[in-house]
């Protein structure tokens, strides 16, 4: 078994044949032939969280930046496509207090413009955020982003003309295939792979692994940190802009700091500086607590009903399950690893994997 | 060996995940025949499924849970409809949208419900409303006050009053009490309190025929204890009342802080002072104000609420001291909804929609009920309580044209 996995041929093979299983299991999901409305709906919000996740791995995991500004950059998007999105005749309902600023009111624009529109000013923010705050080290930096999201969040309540401040907007536009979704979050992780595989990537590393040595190689610190920092929040806004045509409305309070934790999780349970780990945890985190929801409804046994099962316990057993993971998996699912099948093959043959496992990626 | 199975596990877990949700042959097209049938028929038979989406954990778990109360006990008193049991499918939605809108849609997808109840909070209400129109699945708010809820949308209907009624209700109160001048506080991102702050604003001002009626408009944020700035600059105005609608958490804050400064003015709350923390946390300083409330146990307006206040006080007893009034809204949401499908003769959701429009001067606990166009109860008649000592107690009806 072994011979044949260092055997190129047999590898990409395998490769293609996940592709196609993925591409299939989404194909049958998406003409609706299996699964339903719930299970679609929970596989986007995954692919959702795994682009932002992804990009806050990019700037956390991989160039060693602790930013938790990613709540604040997905409102920037989220709301760029809620304002422009929304039909021009049910915007005077939406407005009802205060009336849409008049020059907006009149701009509508197609879904995928308003999506890289707020991606690009979710990253033009973030560049202007990032030259005085970047030069921030660890939790000061932490603490400085965390406070920019929150003055966007606030910004955002305030700017009644423009986003309807507490009430928020809702009628946006649904996308009717999973496509939009799985696509982008294709796409985006596909994008921002190739960026940390490149000589930009390898240079965020060092600056992780050592500043003051990247520095001595010729890295300018500045320059690649308000880079990694724009990129992240270019897809994290993409990211919020998915969200809102997911949920059909946005409001300043579906932004609050506590969001930026979801991802913090998700990063460290796949492995800061993993992709795939990544990837892997958004889905297996969203889809978990999905499944868990069986602890938040009465549960008899024998025609008893257990006390213990009421609404509120399955975030009880999530933390435990974290608390355990956390414990024996200190470095996240796969740590800076990628998944690859000799991974795999080894993790199934009970091996220590060996040192050398970039080649092969398959995700 | 250990791997594999672990593998095997995680395996089966994703998998759960699909095999637990049967094949869905309703592809939500908006042509909405009657003859598609919308209960498979695996599904068990006797059994008639109500879905109920509330907060029960998050900011409103604790609205959320007395609204359920109220859901819970109605379904004790009616437990069935068509000749067959019904059983409620409680779902949490953690007070937060993106929950909301997986919960519901597993109310509907994976638990094919019939009609659903809910939710304590506008916000979450608004959330679900695109996914409830497109499945087709009725559904009756019982407290959430916002206009958005049920604007524009054919399926959403609710048991309580709208933001401006109650607004309307407040202002007109003021009038009638020699009121000439306001001055307004409100939650800086609080939807609730944003919006009826502003329609008190405008009614007022329609009322008074003044624009200069409303002598100051003053906000503060999330989680702000000291209200002594906002209070100060208002006491320099003197109005004669001051309008706060406001979390129950921070009203006796403002009350006591204003009675501290010595501000005389009426103070005025909407539904959600209806507490007892308030009276608990503002103690004599909360003798005399005014807020407005959907229902009032001491005065029930019909046959059905007489029984529920017996029943229900009895069901309460040693937990809340007086009947929430979302309590006596999820009750009446959950009798609506049971009459129409008892009036549908089907489990079919444009059926039962249809029968919930013709739902004409029902009579539930918080009044007689009837919908307008929009879904919306069409009431004109809104409690006002006031306290005295240190009690809820009703001092008049006020009804709005």
């Amino acid at each position: 078994m072994m011979d044949k996995l260092n055997d190129k041929k047999s590898k990409l093979f395998l490769n293609l044949l996940l592709i196609a299983v993925f591409a299939a299991i989404l194909i049958l999901l998406d003409t609706k032939t299996i699964g339903d409305a719930y299970v679609r709906r929970i596989l986007n919000l995954s692919a959702i969280y795994a682009i932002v996740s992804v990009s806050m791995n990019l700037v956390n995991g991989f160039t060693g930046l602790f930013s938790l500004g990613q709540a604040g950059f997905m409102a920037i998007g989220a709301y760029t496509v809620a304002i422009f999105t929304v039909p021009l005749e049910a915007r005077a309902k939406i407005f009802y207090i205060i009336p849409q600023n008049p020059v907006l009111a009149q701009i509508e624009l197609p879904f995928v413009i308003a999506l890289i529109l707020g991606g690009l000013l979710a990253a033009l923010v973030a560049v202007l955020i990032g030259m005085p705050v970047l030069r921030l080290k660890s939790d000061y930096l932490a603490i400085a982003t965390l406070g920019f999201s929150e003055i966007i969040r606030i910004v955002f309540t305030n700017i009644k003309s423009i986003t309807n401040g507490a009430l928020g907007i809702k009628n946006i536009p649904i996308m009717p295939t999973m496509w939009v979704f799985f696509g982008v979050a294709i796409i985006s992780i596909g994008l921002m792979w190739l960026l940390i595989n490149s000589s930009y990537g390898r240079a965020f590393k060092a600056i992780r692994e050592d500043e003051v040595a990247a520095e001595a190689m010729g890295i300018n610190l500045f320059k690649h940190k308000v880079m990694s920092f724009s990129i992240g929040a270019f897809f994290a806004g993409i990211g919020g802009g998915l969200l809102a045509t997911l949920f059909a409305t946005v409001d300043p309070n579906q932004f609050y700091f506590p969001v930026t934790y979801n991802f913090l999780l998700i990063i460290v349970l796949g492995g800061m500086g993993s992709i795939s780990g990544t990837i892997i945890a958004s889905f297996v985190v969203t889809i978990g607590l999905e499944i868990l929801r069986f602890f938040d409804e009465p549960l008899a046994l024998f025609g008893v009903n257990i006390p213990l099962f009421r609404p509120g316990l399955r975030m009880v057993v999530f933390s435990i399950l974290l608390m355990v993971l956390v414990l024996f998996f200190r470095n996240g699912l796969l740590g800076q690893k990628e998944l690859s099948w000799k991974l795999v093959f080894d993790w199934l043959s009970g091996k220590k994997p060996i040192k050398k496992t970039d080649e092969g990626g398959a995700a | 060996m250990k791997r594999i199975i672990s593998l095997l596990l995680s395996l089966l877990m994703v998998l759960a995940l699909f095999t637990a949700c049967t094949p869905a042959n309703n592809n939500g097209d908006a042509n909405g025949e009657p003859d598609e049938v919308v209960e498979p028929g695996e599904e068990d038979a006797d059994v008639i499924k109500i879905g109920v989406f509330e907060p029960l954990t998050g900011m409103n778990g604790g609205g959320g849970l007395q609204e359920l109360g109220g859901i819970e006990y109605a379904n004790k008193m009616y437990p069935e409809v068509l000749g067959k049991k019904i059983e409620l499918v409680v779902v949490d939605n953690k007070s937060d949208k993106g929950e909301a809108t997986t919960a519901v849609t597993r109310l509907i997808e994976k638990d094919k419900v019939v009609a659903i109840i809910g939710s304590y909070g506008s916000a979450v209400s608004i959330a679900a409303g695109d996914i409830i129109r497109d499945a087709q699945v009725p559904t009756v708010a019982p407290s959430a006050t916002n206009p958005m809820v049920t604007q524009g949308n054919d399926f959403y209907f609710r048991a309580c009053f709208l933001d401006p009624f109650q607004g309307e209700v407040m202002a007109t109160y003021a009038i009638e009490q020699g009121a000439k001048t306001a001055a307004v506080i409100m939650q800086n991102g609080d939807d609730y309190s944003v919006g009826l702050a502003n329609f008190f604003i405008n009614a007022f001002k329609k009322l008074t025929g003044e624009e200069a009626s409303i002598v100051d408009v003053s906000e503060f944020q999330l989680n702000e204890a000291d209200f002594n700035a906002i209070l100060t600059n208002i006491k320099a105005k003197n109005p004669d009342v001051i309008f706060a609608p406001s979390a129950a958490t921070t009203a006796p804050l403002i009350i006591k802080q204003a009675r501290d400064l010595g501000i005389e003015s009426l103070i005025m709350g909407g539904d959600t002072w209806e507490n007892p923390a308030v009276i608990d946390v503002a103690g004599e300083d909360a003798e005399g104000i005014v807020l407005s409330t959907f229902f009032d146990e001491n005065d029930p307006a019909t046959n059905e609420a007489v029984a529920f206040v017996e029943g229900y006080k009895a069901e309460l007893a040693g937990k809340e001291p007086i009947i929430p009034a979302v309590a006596a809204l999820g009750y009446d949401a959950y009798i609506l909804v049971r009459d129409a499908i008892e009036r549908a003769g089907s489990t079919d959701g444009v059926a039962i929609r249809d029968a919930l429009k013709e739902t004409k001067d029902f009579e539930g606990v918080t009044g007689i009920i009837n919908f307008t166009e929009e879904g919306d109860a069409d009431k004109n008649v809104a409690v006002i309580k006031s306290v005295q000592d240190g009690q809820f107690v009703f001092i008049d009806s006020v009804e709005v044209k």
